[in-house]
């Protein structure tokens, strides 16, 4: 575990400093990505578009962990406001970003952009959410439960699930996956959903082995919630495919 | 493809059952955090584990006094390790407050042992964050040598005969603070 890489006197965070990273790399892969598969005027659209997507993104991320750590945030609402790359919650970055994109889109009347981009942006994010969760497994983040595994990393003087370790290869098999199911999908979205699909799927399982999660009442993980609801939309959405084209 | 519409209802709701029951079996429960019920020492040398007695350190305070940890026998101290410059040090810091806030008068006291900085730096955060509980100046970070503090924020909960009783490295929940406490402050000595 590497918390502090200290470069002369600065003491950067390893967590943040690779988060910041994983931002600048997904968004130039977001373009990329974009040119690849609409040429130029998708790139151009995507180029429009990421700043309100990742200010969304932000927005939310900080929102989401307030709002579930409330009793804190209540206590001094500057914390809402305060530069502090820890206090971000992935669930409120997806779908902040996720709304932000899409309602500039749709004032200035792209909609037509939004399927071909979120596609885009489904081939980006996995790459982004690797070097994010090598971080996270340098900051000694996203805690683990205690295990016997083999596998399992001595951490705060136990054996613990390396989650992060985890998430980082359910980031890299989300991205095998899409760059396969790339060369087959024809209709603009179908990567979008099974981006859902496979991250959703990864968040309700493996937030399970996590012990620093943000809880709701009852002690119920909400990215758990959320994993759920990701799966259940991109089913929902195969499904009205399916009536569509009988 | 060509499943049926039909296909996607069953499997909308088996995901939906399946997800359910699983989030519900997997929530998270109380004892995340690492206690020991057992209220005999697990060992008379001084270490920083649970069950040992916590190492002993005599630390100067911000407002010049000495603090020795052996002055608190009889209260539930929280020895917490932290910086200025530690992200997650300052978001826990509120939620320490509030619990000192809450459990002081029955016998619960905060000690914030800050890593090598100066004092005015340290003096000024607890004033711009309305830190009231005292923080020490660890100058030459023997005490958290002592204690293995190499991760901030690190803090340890001291019952009332200076037993360690929870670890715990990472920031802390306002739940986890308190329910630590609220178990400690319960015991009789």
């Amino acid at each position: 575990m590497l918390p502090i890489i200290e470069l002369g006197p600065l003491n950067l965070g390893s967590g943040a400093l690779l988060l910041v990273i994983a931002i600048f790399v997904g968004h130039a892969r977001f373009e990329r990505v974009a040119r690849q598969r609409g040429g130029e005027s998708l790139e151009r659209r995507a180029s429009r578009c990421a700043p309100f997507a990742l200010a969304g993104a932000a927005i939310g991320a900080r929102l989401w962990y307030g709002l579930f750590n409330w009793d804190m945030y209540r206590q001094s609402p500057g914390l809402f406001l305060a530069l502090r790359l820890g206090d971000l919650a992935w669930p409120g970055a997806l779908i902040g970003g996720a709304l932000a994109g899409y309602a500039y889109l749709r004032l200035r009347r792209m909609d037509d952009a939004a399927a071909p981009l979120a596609d885009a942006a489904a081939l980006a994010l996995p790459l982004a959410q690797m070097i994010a969760s090598l971080g996270l497994l340098l900051s000694g983040e996203a805690l683990g439960a205690p295990t016997d595994l083999p596998w399992a990393v001595s951490l705060f003087g136990a054996l613990r699930h390396p989650v992060a370790l985890y998430y980082f290869l359910a980031a890299l098999a989300t991205w095998g996956a899409l760059a396969w199911v790339a060369r087959l999908a024809a209709q603009p979205g179908t990567l979008a959903m099974a981006y859902l699909a496979l991250q959703g799927s990864a968040m309700l399982l493996l937030e399970a082995l996590r012990v620093d999660s943000l809880v709701a009442s009852g002690g119920v993980r909400v990215a758990q919630i959320i994993g759920l609801a990701m799966i259940l939309t991109a089913l929902w959405w195969k499904r009205t495919q399916t009536t569509s084209t009988p | 493809m060509t499943f049926s519409r039909q296909f996607w209802d069953l499997l909308l709701v088996a995901t939906l059952l399946f997800g359910g029951v699983f989030i519900w079996t997997t929530r998270a429960t109380s004892d995340a955090v690492a206690t020991t019920p057992a209220p005999a020492p697990a060992a008379i040398q001084p270490a920083p584990l649970v069950g040992h007695p916590a190492p002993e350190f005599t630390l100067t305070a911000t407002d010049g006094s000495q603090v020795a940890l052996s002055d608190l026998r009889g209260k539930v101290v929280l020895i917490n390790f932290w910086a200025t410059w530690c992200p997650p040090c300052r978001a826990e810091m509120p939620a320490i407050q509030q619990a000192y806030d809450r459990f002081r008068d029955q016998g619960f006291l905060v000690l914030a042992i800050n890593q090598q900085e100066d004092v005015a730096s340290v003096v000024r955060f607890m004033s711009d964050q309305r830190l009231t509980f005292p923080a020490l100046l660890d100058s030459n970070a023997r005490v958290s040598a002592d204690y293995q503090a190499r991760a901030l924020p690190s803090s340890f909960f001291v019952d009332r005969r200076g037993i360690i009783r929870v670890v715990y490295r990472g920031p802390m929940s306002r739940g986890m603070i308190e329910g630590a406490i609220e178990q400690l402050i319960a015991e009789t000595p």
